[in-house]
């Protein structure tokens, strides 16, 4: 079984002096003691939040998106030699309760990733732009690879210490979702899913995907596809 | 054989463009293949504008286009496809260098906290 204490909590974010602080103490409440904050260039005051919710924050000076953010969340994990990193959203979205379920599938069938998938079991209240914008995703993102994932566009998702050697994300944005598990499949890393829920409120709606940004995500896989093939 | 007006002032300005190319080079502010790309741009200019019909009929011929002014138009849209493919590979590049450069400032930052932090309980 993985200790709590062994996973750290990733969690990019980029003005989200709202939600940022309850994000953490939820975090913390359910026995996760190692917070990482990468506060993405943010203009208020989500560094501070953070450091007072108790969590450990790196700051980006300047924006960068949230895949330069999971990124520079890895390259800490790399560097401090953690064993298991798990990413959720600053915005409140997702149940730091649903993170003992990954862990218990990791070590059960030996996954690398285990992506926390919002549409295996859907919760209440998801609005319709969003099922929609996330199944067109899912299509795109499958196109290219290997396996048929349910929740591509997940932003839970834990990594064992395999994957964090592994991991090397270059698309900046919200493409990265798509980027890893394609990343993931070229080293041969075992990815799975598990159910989750989410909690969308409109301060969540407010901070998610939009089409313009899915386009742009589309492009930034193919830019990635056909001009950073992968180091095997 | 007459010469029209831009036969004459489209050479002067890029003799002068290369003037200013060369002079950037010996001055450190340009590199060698910059020069060079720059100078054989600007020399096919100049041929151009001396020998319009000449070139442009030989492009026209060289793509099986019939008219010249089109073959022309094609030409010099394909050029331009051709720089904005060059400057998007160099925006990527740069936004790429940019990110790596905040994040080893942002891990470096963190790395200083530590030690700072290290240093204060000792």
């Amino acid at each position: 079984m993985i200790q709590k204490e062994e996973i750290t909590v990733i969690i990019p974010a980029y003005n989200e002096e709202p939600a940022i602080r309850s994000v953490i103490e939820r975090v913390h409440a359910c026995g996760y003691p190692n917070v990482l904050v990468v506060n993405d260039g943010s203009k208020d005051n989500t560094r501070t939040e953070a450091l007072d919710a108790g969590a450990t924050v790196i700051s980006h000076p300047i924006n960068r998106g949230a895949g330069a953010a999971a990124q520079t969340g890895i390259m800490y994990a790399r560097k401090y030699g953690i064993s298991h990193i798990i990413q959720i959203d600053a915005d409140g979205q997702h149940y730091p309760e649903d993170i003992a379920k990954m862990a218990e599938q990791m070590k059960a069938i030996g996954s690398d990733i285990v992506i926390g998938s919002r549409w295996i079991e859907r919760s209440e209240g998801v609005p319709t732009s969003r099922v929609a914008y996330n199944r067109l995703s899912n299509i795109f993102t499958n196109f290219f690879c290997k396996a048929k994932y349910t929740d591509s566009q997940s932003g839970m998702r834990l990594l064992n210490r395999k994957a964090i050697e592994k991991i090397d994300l270059h698309i900046d944005g919200f493409g990265y979702c798509s980027e890893m598990l394609v990343h993931a499949e070229e080293m041969h890393l075992k990815v799975s899913e598990v159910p989750i829920r989410v909690a969308y409120t409109d301060y969540s709606m407010s901070k998610g995907q939009d089409l313009q940004m899915g386009i742009n995500t589309a492009l930034n896989i193919l830019w990635k596809i056909f001009f950073h093939p992968p180091n095997r | 054989m007459s010469v029209a007006i831009f036969q004459i002032i489209v050479p002067v300005i890029a003799l002068f463009i290369i003037g200013g190319l060369i002079r950037r080079f010996y001055r450190s502010r340009a590199s060698l293949e910059e020069t060079i790309i720059g100078t054989l741009f600007w020399i096919a200019v100049i041929i151009f504008a001396i020998f319009p019909d000449y070139i442009s009929n030989w492009i026209a011929r060289l793509f099986g286009i019939k008219s010249n002014i089109n073959a022309i138009i094609f030409f010099c849209i394909g050029l331009i496809f051709f720089f904005q493919y060059k400057l998007f590979f160099m925006i990527k590049k740069q936004q790429s260098d940019l990110t790596r450069l905040v994040r080893q400032l942002a891990l470096n930052e963190d790395m200083q906290d530590v030690e700072h932090q290290k240093e204060e309980k000792e």
